[in-house]
């Protein structure tokens, strides 16, 4: 099956619109296979992307261009209880996920 | 979800930036486009359970909201697309992907299938997901 997913990048432009990533350290809650991940990482100082389905973040971490290795993080774990000390991230996005 | 939202607002800094980027429910558009043109050909029923979805994410932003968390600085809707090569493709995704909050009523997939195969060579169809963006900072 072929499956085209936004085309038109308005998800990419509307987040954009919205948030400024540059410099800023984020925190992407249900990051899944990183599909929105890759569109604006690469402006982070750093990354790290969340979720339940292992299977999703291993082809995230396979998927991970050789430039963002040591920015880009992936982490199994739930958005209840998340395993970062208070106040380490400057941005979080909540992606298809509330 | 509520407790989820409560452990985002302790691991942003003070001023920090929430992004809620999700769909939400509302008889999603099934259109049939081309190079040369594009056409309506119905819409996605929405189920109860993805209704009721979309109820709950709304109450638990909501709360925060009340809690003095967060504080909403803007809020737009926009549209996802997601396009197929042919209905028949489409209507296996929507059962294999989507089929416990939206379904496909008989008449749209007719006339889906009928514009499709009366359309341009190049035709496919496509569900315009509708999804909101919210930009929360921290309190």
């Amino acid at each position: 099956m072929t499956i085209q997913k936004d085309l038109e990048r308005n998800e990419t432009k509307y987040l954009h619109k919205f948030i400024d990533f540059a410099g800023k350290r984020v925190l992407e809650i249900g990051c899944g296979e990183g599909r929105l991940t890759w569109q604006y990482a690469k402006e982070t100082r750093s990354t790290v992307g969340v979720d339940l389905d292992t299977d999703a973040l291993r082809v995230a971490s396979i998927d991970r261009p050789s430039d963002l290795e040591n920015k880009v993080y992936f982490s199994r774990a739930m958005s209840e209880r998340l395993p970062f000390s208070r106040e380490t991230f400057d941005i979080a996005v909540l992606a298809w996920s509330l | 979800m509520v407790h989820a939202l409560s452990e985002i607002r302790r691991v942003i800094v003070p001023d920090g930036i929430l992004i809620d980027l999700r769909p939400i429910l509302s008889h999603w558009p099934i259109e049939v486009i081309s190079a040369r043109t594009s056409h309506e050909t119905g819409h996605i029923q929405d189920l109860p359970l993805g209704l009721a979805d979309d109820r709950a994410a709304n109450r638990s932003i909501a709360q925060a909201e009340q809690n003095g968390w967060f504080e909403r600085e803007a809020e737009e809707f926009f549209s996802f697309y997601y396009a197929w090569d042919s209905p028949s493709e489409m209507e296996e995704w929507i059962m294999d992907e989507w089929q416990d909050f939206i379904e496909l009523d008989k008449e749209s997939k007719r006339a889906t299938r009928s514009a499709w195969a009366l359309g341009d060579a190049d035709s496919a169809v496509r569900v315009g997901v509708n999804m909101l963006i919210t930009r929360w900072k921290k309190k």
